[in-house]
């Protein structure tokens, strides 16, 4: 089958790397979906209930909810083959054993304890395949007294520290956008994955990573913890202010809601401000020409340069900022983004083809290497979209043993 | 596990943590900064005190596992040097403006020349080339530019940024992943690979479900304070508690405990517990179905009930019954954090002038290949000898020459 490939595996980095993904919502599935995207068979495998959270969350295509019309899903599961399993039965367990034996690479994202119970643990898959990598990823990591606490990545945003440092002083935290410790964890681990293959590549040998997400992403805040423990400070937050710069915020322009984000690091930087401002009179004020004076009138500044921004439209004042070399960018949402002439140029956004909703965009690869066109390769699994070909093609079953599994209930 | 390979780490502030990476996986790695210093060196937090260019702790957080030279590329001597240590190593990481390198003669084209099989990385707020390629830019702006702003913060005020710097964060540890892609090809193709990681296109994928959203629901989302709207329906996140806040979804199994609790304490009447089949309750708003008690009633004594505990009491609580509850901690607390205790999380970590840190540790455990810290952060210039005398054969002299003065030069990051 493979079909609906748009972009065949055949000279991607990971072409012929097989990765099984039992893992759910967004760290997991990351990490297959970067092998998948550069050319890796990944098999997604799921169960119907409960279902990935993500088929239930939003952007559901034309707002209408349905497990294969959310985008969310959508967008961490592309290039992968999905199969449902059902590992409460004997029949969905030995088809998992298959699926151990296959991979060179298996990730989990289960409750620490819960792979063993399941039959699917680390030295289970090593008796089956004795160089598998398997990565198990979960909030607090596989040990400590706390390894039993669930959870979504806002809960670990929140235990990590990021809560407590996004939102505004005077107001209980806003918290960073849903599960942000999940956009960490997931650069670590591809990393970490990657280089496990390449001393297997060297040695043979296979292993097991540990992973936790909490202790991953307090590297994302490390020298303000090393600033606690040293100088007895605590960060907390601030709205869009910087200790050491000034001004700096998201500044009103024309229009609902619409704002351009000034940011100005040095005295040069408040030079172009005043001349892209034209120098009103107001910004002659000498107490301003230090970043200790801006850092310490930065109210009064923000009265000021709100003004001059709010009756400009704002990409008007980010041209009139960088025009003077000023940082200036505005804030831009989803319909911004997906007309923004940078991310154009990059072919950030590309269409793939789904079962289901059709043809809509999906993000592309962060970086891009030189002289090859990495995915997403083609659109996430409809919920079992893929049984019959990782059953029959991938795991190479006959048609008997795959009707006894079917039969055992295998598939959920 | 990357004990083969050679990794030369020339970026600044906007990019070292790529290389950490690349360390803390076993790579030999030797951070190049010219005379002057890293422009990390300069940034805050700072220890009280200690020679100006080794007093930062941004410039300590991400530079362990690095052995540290400078090179004034400036000039002829810290070209040809840094052509000679291209020869032997297999990745340059690289954060500066576009078109900068090369105008050295230092670019991807130029490296490649001295070593068929590098992988060049660059790391750059918008990528190499492009309508924004030049834009001056910070923290902040990418940020904006990216789209994560736009869903942060509360409705009634302006979009916001996590307060500590992040974008250069993501942007490095993605440039890591990139440089092992690129290495992997490599392998297949034999030729040398260049990377353009875009801090840009890595930001917008912090936005998780937000990035293409419009296009498929024909609207965007919009910024919701302490509220998730993912579901279909606003529910409450952040929960002021006797301590601080914690954070929840009032969804299934832990909606069902807390109205349970609620009850117990007298804050909800008794026939709560069978009115609503709580483990689908949230599920019934997004399905249309009906509720005998509204989301506005039934949040009435959870947030009641919440502000009778503490943050660690409601944790430990939420463990017995199988549910989550989390806390918001300060960076403060998570030094006191006993999970990270126990695991043995923190290292301790030898800080300039003799004091003693606990830093954050190594990222994961990987059961045949531990990670380890081999070294903290370097001096500026502490390897000069060993790298240059020791890897290059070079003398005093040719070292002097090739590294300039420590402290010394100008070509700072302009624009």
């Amino acid at each position: 089958m493979a079909a609906a490939d748009s972009l065949p595996s055949a000279g991607l980095p990971f072409d012929g790397l097989k990765v099984v993904d039992f893992s759910w919502v967004v760290v997991g599935p990351s990490i297959a979906k970067h092998f998948a995207d550069h050319g890796a068979t990944a098999v997604r495998v799921e169960t119907p209930a409960p279902m990935d959270t993500l088929r239930v969350a939003m952007p559901f295509k034309d707002g209408a909810p349905g497990p294969n019309r959310s985008h969310f899903f959508g967008e961490f599961n592309t290039s992968k083959y999905g199969v449902t399993l059902d590992l409460k039965t004997q029949a969905g367990v030995d088809v998992a054993h298959r699926l151990l034996a296959w991979a060179d690479v298996f990730i989990e994202a289960f409750t620490p304890g819960t792979v063993d119970r399941l039959g699917i643990g680390y030295e289970k898959a090593r008796s089956l395949n004795p160089s598998i990598i398997m990565v198990s990823t979960c909030l607090m990591g596989q040990t400590g007294p706390l390894a039993g606490l669930g959870g979504f990545g806002y809960h670990a945003a929140s235990m990590a520290g990021f809560y407590e440092v996004t939102g505004w002083r005077d107001l209980p935290p806003d918290g960073p956008w849903l599960a942000y410790t999940d956009t960490i964890a997931p650069h670590f681990l591809s990393a970490a994955v990657m280089a496990a293959l390449d001393h297997r590549r060297r040695t043979g040998q296979g292993q097991r990573i540990d992973a936790s997400q909490l202790e991953i992403a307090l590297h994302f805040l490390s020298p303000q913890t090393l600033d606690s423990r040293v100088n007895g400070r605590t960060v907390t937050r601030d709205g869009n202010r910087s200790p050491t710069a000034a001004p700096q915020g998201a500044y009103p322009c024309l229009g609902d809601d619409r704002w351009c984000c000034i940011a100005v690091e040095n005295d040069d930087q408040w030079q172009g401000l005043r001349q892209a401002m034209d120098d009103p009179a107001w910004a002659r004020n000498e107490r301003f020409l230090t970043t200790e004076g801006r850092l310490s009138h930065h109210d009064e500044i923000d009265r000021n340069l709100s003004l001059w921004t709010s009756d400009k439209d704002e990409r008007q004042v980010m041209e009139l900022l960088q025009a003077k070399r000023v940082p200036a960018g505005v804030v831009q949402r989803s319909s911004d983004l997906l007309r923004d002439p940078q991310l154009a140029h990059r072919g950030f956004f590309r269409n793939l083809e789904h079962t289901e909703i059709g043809s809509v965009p999906y993000s592309g690869p962060q970086y891009r290497i030189q002289g090859y066109d990495s995915g997403p390769r083609f659109a996430a699994p409809a919920m079992g979209q893929h049984n019959e070909y990782v059953l029959k093609e991938l795991l190479g079953m006959s048609d008997d043993e795959i009707a006894d599994a079917v039969v055992g209930g295998a598939l959920g | 596990m990357l004990s083969p390979y050679t990794v030369l780490d020339l970026t600044d502030d906007r990019g070292e943590l790529a290389a950490m990476i690349l360390g803390d996986l076993g790579a030999d790695v030797i951070k190049v900064e010219p005379p002057q210093g890293s422009t990390s060196r300069r940034m805050a937090p700072f220890l009280p005190h200690g020679p100006e260019l080794e007093r930062s702790l941004h410039y300590f957080a991400f530079n362990r596992n690095k052995r540290g030279i400078t090179l004034d590329l400036s000039g002829d001597a810290g070209r040809r040097a840094l052509l000679r240590l291209t020869e032997r190593s297999d990745f340059v990481i690289e954060s500066a403006r576009p078109r900068e390198m090369s105008g050295l003669g230092l670019g991807f084209e130029g490296l490649r020349r001295a070593n068929s099989r590098i992988v060049y990385v660059a790391i750059t707020p918008f990528g190499q080339d492009g309508p924004y390629a030049d834009l001056a830019s910070s923290d902040l702006t990418v940020a904006a530019m990216a789209g994560p702003m736009s869903v942060q913060g509360d409705p009634g005020r302006a979009p916001v940024r996590v307060s500590a710097p992040q974008v250069w964060l993501h942007a490095g540890a993605e440039a890591a992943v990139g440089a092992l892609t690129a290495h992997a090809r490599m392998l297949c193709t034999g030729e040398a690979q260049f990377v353009d990681v875009s801090a840009q296109t890595v930001m917008v994928w912090t936005t998780l479900n937000a990035a293409a959203a419009y296009a498929i629901q024909g609207h965007d989302f919009n910024r919701s304070g302490p509220f998730s709207q993912t579901r279909g329906v606003t529910l409450q996140i952040v929960y002021d508690c006797a301590d601080g806040y914690v954070t929840f979804m009032p969804d299934a199994k832990t909606l069902e405990t807390v109205v349970r609790w609620c009850v117990e304490d007298g804050l909800a009447p008794e026939s709560w517990l069978e009115d609503e089949d709580w483990m689908s309750y949230t599920l019934n708003h997004l399905h249309g179905k009906p509720v005998t008690h509204p989301l506005e009633e039934v949040m009435v004594p959870i947030n009641r009930y919440v502000l009778t505990r503490t943050k660690n009491q409601l944790l430990e609580m939420a463990i017995s019954e199988g549910i989550s509850i989390a806390p918001v901690y300060t960076v403060e607390e998570l030094t006191r954090f006993r999970q990270l205790e126990e695991r043995g999380y923190w290292l301790t970590a030898p800080l300039p002038g003799e004091r003693q840190v606990q830093a954050p540790g190594l990222f994961a455990r990987m059961s045949e290949t531990p990670m380890q810290v081999r070294c903290w952060p370097p001096r500026l210039g502490e390897h000069n000898a060993d790298v240059l005398g020791g890897m290059l054969g070079y003398s005093p002299a040719e070292i002097e020459a090739a590294c300039g003065r420590a402290g010394e030069a100008s070509n700072g990051r302009g624009g």
